[in-house]
Order: C-alpha cells, then sequence, then structure tokens
C-alpha cells in the first residue's frame, strides 16, 4: 500500500471513532423536553412517585454520558438506550397523566360537595331553629360561623379554577370539618331551648 | 461402572477443589440496602432536606454502581466484590445518617409549625371566649372561623409533611386573626378612651360611696365583664352573670338601637312577676340620656322619627338572652336581686372599669404592635 493510501485509512478510522464518540446532544435535548412537558402538565404534583422514577432515569442516563465524556474511546451506546427508555416512560407517564389529574379533580369535587352539603344542612337547619330570646344570640353568632365558612368555601373554587386539585381537595376537607361543626354546634343550641 | 483409575481419581478431586475454589462470589447485600435507603431518602425529601448531601451520595452511588457494573461484566471466577463491599457499606452508614438526619429536621420543622398552630389556635380561642358574649360580634366570628379553617388546614398539610405550603397557610391564618382582633378593636374603641373609663369609674365609686355613706343597697353592672354585683353598706354582697342587648356594649340613644343604657339610674318600679320572671323597671331615660338624645337627633345621628325610648329593666329570663337593651339575669339569680332591692335603690352601669385583665388589655397590645 503506498503512503497516502495508508494516510487516508488512518484519517477514515479516527474520523469514523470520532463521529461515532460525539455526544447524543439531540436525543438529550429532547428527552429533557420531554420530561419538561411531563412536570408543565403536573406529572410532579398528581405523579409524584412516576416523575420521581423518570428524573432518576434521566438522572443516571446523564451519569453515563459523564462516565463515557471522561473516556479517550467514548461509547454513548449504552446511554442512547438509556436516554431512549426514559423517553418512553416520559411519554408514557403523559398519557397516563390526564387519567390522574381527573382521578384528583374528582375527588377533589366530592369532598367540596360534601362541604357544601354540610354547609347547606347548617344553614337549613339554623332556619328551623326556633327564633326566641334564648336562642337569638347563639343564631347570630352561627349564622357568623357559617358566612366564615361560606367565604372560606369559595376558595376551593378558586383552587379548582386554578386546577390546583390537591390544595382544593385540602381546603375543603378544612371547610367540610368546620361546617359539620357549625351543624353540631346549632343542633346543641336548640336542644338547649327544649330544657 | 468403571472404576476410575488412581490418575483419575486425582483429577477429579482437583477439578473438584478447583470448582470450590473458583465459585462465583455473591453480589454483597450491602447492594441491595443502599438501593433500598436511596428510595428512602427520596422519600423523606432528601433533596429539600439536605440537597447537597443526598447530591453527594448519589455521585458516590453512581460511582459504585459503575464500579458493580464493571465487576458483574467479569468472568464468574474473576469477580472480586471486596472493594466494591466496602464502598457500599460506606454508603449505607452515610445513607442511614443522613437519613436520621432527615427526620431530624422534619421532626424540628413539624415542631416548630405544630408549635405555632396551637400558639395561633389559643389567640383565636382566647378571642372567641372573650368575644363569646358579644352581640355585635359577627366580623369577629367569620374571620376567627376562618383562622379555625385555615387551621385546619395547616393540620392537613403537616401530616403530609409539606412544610413549605403550611407557611402561606400560617400567615393566612394570622391575617384572619388580625382581622378579628381589628373587628373587636372597632367595637371596643370607646372603652380604650381614658376619659370614658374615667367617668365609669367616678360614677361606680360615687354610687358605692353612697351605699356605705347611708348604708343602703346599690347595684353595679359592668356592661364589658358582664356581671351585675350588690353591694350593701359599700361592701359587695354578690356578683351575678348578665345578658345584654344586641348591641349591648353600646350606650343606648334612642328607641330599637337594641343598645344598653349607661349611666346613674335608680329602680322606680318592681314587677314580682313577669314574662321574664321577675323584673325592676330603671329611670330610663334620665337627664343625661335626654341631652344627649336631644344632642343627638340635632346632629343627625338618630333617624329623625326615632323616639328616646324607655321601660328599660333588670329582668330574669336567663343571661344567654338576647335583650331589648334590658339586663337579663338568670330566674334564680333574678329572685335574689329582686329580694335584695327596693323601689330608689340605686343602679348605676358603666361599659368597663379597668383595662386590666379583660379583653381591653388584649386590644391595646394589638393596637400598640399595629
Amino acid at each position: 500500500m503506498k503512503g497516502w493510501t495508508k494516510t487516508l485509512v488512518l484519517v477514515l478510522a479516527v474520523g469514523l471513532v470520532l463521529t461515532g464518540c460525539k455526544q447524543p446532544t439531540q436525543l438529550i435535548n429532547d428527552v429533557q423536553a420531554a420530561i419538561d412537558e411531563v412536570k408543565k402538565a403536573g406529572a410532579d404534583k398528581y405523579a409524584v412517585e412516576e416523575f420521581k422514577k423518570l428524573e432518576d432515569a434521566m438522572k443516571a442516563a446523564n451519569d453515563e454520558i459523564a462516565t463515557q465524556d471522561k473516556k479517550f474511546f467514548k461509547k454513548f451506546g449504552t446511554a442512547k438506550d438509556m436516554l431512549a427508555q426514559v423517553k418512553t416512560e416520559a411519554e408514557a407517564l403523559k398519557a397516563a397523566l390526564p387519567g390522574k389529574i381527573e382521578a384528583a379533580k374528582t375527588a377533589a369535587i366530592r369532598v367540596q360537595t360534601e362541604a357544601k352539603t354540610a354547609i347547606d344542612e347548617a344553614k337549613a337547619i339554623l332556619e328551623k331553629a326556633p327564633k326566641g330570646k334564648g336562642t337569638q344570640k347563639d343564631i347570630d353568632a352561627l349564622k357568623a360561623d357559617l358566612a366564615g365558612a361560606e367565604t372560606a368555601f369559595a376558595e376551593i373554587q378558586t383552587a379548582l379554577d386554578a386546577q390546583d386539585y390537591i390544595a382544593a381537595a385540602d381546603k375543603a376537607k378544612a371547610v367540610k370539618e368546620m361546617a359539620t361543626a357549625v351543624v353540631d354546634q346549632v343542633k346543641a343550641a336548640i336542644e338547649k331551648t327544649k330544657k | 461402572m468403571k472404576i476410575p483409575t488412581k490418575k483419575g481419581k486425582v483429577l477429579l478431586l482437583g477439578l473438584t477443589l478447583f470448582s470450590f475454589a473458583c465459585k462465583t462470589p455473591p453480589v454483597p447485600s450491602e447492594v441491595d440496602r443502599t438501593e433500598v435507603l436511596e428510595q428512602a431518602l427520596w422519600r423523606a425529601g432528601a433533596s429539600l432536606y439536605a440537597q447537597e448531601e443526598y447530591a453527594l451520595f448519589r455521585t458516590r452511588l453512581t460511582s459504585a454502581k459503575r464500579k458493580l457494573g464493571q465487576e458483574k461484566a467479569k468472568f464468574g471466577w474473576f469477580r472480586n466484590y471486596e472493594s466494591i463491599r466496602s464502598e457500599y457499606r460506606d454508603l449505607v452508614d452515610q445513607g442511614a445518617a443522613l437519613l436520621a438526619e432527615i427526620e431530624n429536621q422534619k421532626a424540628s420543622a413539624s415542631k416548630s409549625v405544630a408549635g405555632e398552630a396551637l400558639s395561633l389556635k389559643t389567640r383565636v380561642d382566647r378571642l372567641k371566649s372573650m368575644t363569646g358574649y358579644f352581640n355585635e360580634n359577627s366580623a369577629v366570628r367569620k374571620n376567627l372561623i376562618q383562622a379555625d379553617i385555615k387551621l385546619a388546614e395547616v393540620d392537613i398539610l403537616l401530616r403530609k409533611e409539606q412544610f413549605e405550603t403550611v407557611q402561606t397557610t400560617l400567615a393566612n391564618c394570622r391575617l384572619f386573626i388580625e382581622k378579628a382582633e381589628e373587628a373587636t378593636a372597632a367595637v371596643l374603641s370607646r372603652y380604650l378612651e381614658e376619659d370614658q373609663l374615667d367617668k365609669w369609674k367616678k360614677w361606680t365609686d360615687e354610687t358605692i360611696g353612697e351605699s356605705r355613706k347611708k348604708g343602703i343597697v346599690v347595684v353595679i353592672v359592668n356592661k364589658l365583664e358582664r356581671k351585675l354585683t350588690v353591694y350593701r353598706k359599700g361592701e359587695a354582697l354578690a356578683s351575678y352573670d348578665i345578658g345584654l342587648g344586641r348591641y349591648g356594649l353600646s350606650d343606648k340613644l334612642y328607641a330599637g338601637d337594641d343598645a344598653t343604657p349607661e349611666g346613674k339610674y335608680q329602680i322606680i318600679r318592681k314587677y314580682p312577676t313577669s314574662i321574664y320572671s321577675k323584673a325592676l323597671l330603671i329611670n330610663y331615660p334620665n337627664e343625661e340620656d335626654k341631652k344627649a338624645f336631644a344632642a343627638a337627633k340635632k346632629s343627625g345621628l338618630v333617624p329623625g322619627q326615632a323616639d328616646i325610648g324607655g321601660a328599660i329593666e333588670i329582668h330574669g329570663g336567663g343571661k344567654d338572652s338576647l335583650t331589648k337593651g334590658c339586663v337579663g339575669l338568670e330566674d334564680r339569680d333574678m329572685d335574689e336581686v329582686y329580694r335584695l332591692t327596693e323601689t330608689g335603690t340605686p343602679v348605676t352601669i358603666v361599659g368597663a372599669l379597668s383595662v386590666e385583665d379583660s379583653i381591653l388589655a388584649e386590644i391595646k397590645k394589638f393596637r400598640k404592635d399595629e
């Protein structure tokens, strides 16, 4: 083989090795974008465990890339497989997320309805309460309590409108607890008049 | 079956020994323990509570995993996990210490939030009990119930270990308490005026002085404390809990304002039977009340057609009653007061006598903090 042919083969071989050892930047960006998208869609709130696994898998892939990057002969094959797997999982989570969010929304609305029922019950029972000198003071006080519970109830809808279903459910639970306490107090106040 | 030769036996024994000596070593148990710990650390919120330490732990774990992978890639007989075992053992120790530290931090955060929530709850309950007898307390109660709802939310968030969100909820709770205090201060602002307190104290001293001087029975009604006290010869004989009108803390100005008058009065008639057990009619309006009514009417503070009103009594029917401006007592207490008093007995009704040991002290403190 002539000298120039040997050089050409060497250059081609080195070029081939170097080309094959480039970081899969595009793939990394694509996968990170898929993770960001699923996070933006609420995965970190409504699919906490699955999202954590996704982030962990991405971290592992990045670690593998970093390890290979330090080597002279870089092999990104494993990293590419890992990234492809993360992307598949991110897409699967994205597909499953609406169902999870819907479930959280349904749960929040259920507690909101329960809170509303408790408030309505308190209102109805207050309307029926015998109004006399002996009870008017209690009734007025409980009406004020109920007004406070109704104001707080409005916050549940605000959270629901903002699609913050976890916070909405927490708020609804708290309002329900308070409204139920008011119902109990109204009943106690009525009992007092019977004595 | 053919019996092996001596040579064959030695070869067989050698092979058996070799295979025992070169058995593939198992992966150290510390590997699984570290994985479990890593999960536990994540669940405990390590990235939030010990960001740097957790990052270091994960970097070391990644390095150990790489070495483990390299070792696993070797032919079974040549694997040696000793250095990896040691590395993972260190990771187990580090992870366990980190987990304990995080749990400590969380327990401390939880304790701190719970302590703050308890302090706010105490503030809410104190305000509730102090304003519970106010009939003008709807703004106070409305805000206090919202503070209570926020505290219930705090409880839920604490159970979920959401210490960041809980701070916002606590701040909102404080806001509602402050609004309730503000509403209380608005109702009681008149009670904080030194001149007003001095006037009430003067009336009380004069009335008790008259009791001492003349050896007679007098009655003092303290609206803020919700107490009626009977004095004889200047000495307190008995004290009773009372109820007032819807706006009982205000000074009565005209008919239908549901306020309880403040001033120096006398019992002008005793009713042994009344719809509210027994009753003692006082001489409201007195000369001072008439002057105040005329001035208020002139300046447009009372409705044009309004009358000054009257028929203010001390009566039975219960201290929890909501009167139209009268002073209500439990029937058994009314029986005693009726027995102790007579027509002409002085009755002095005041708003309050002292700032100390009353809600006024709290309101004064609140205003100072503003």
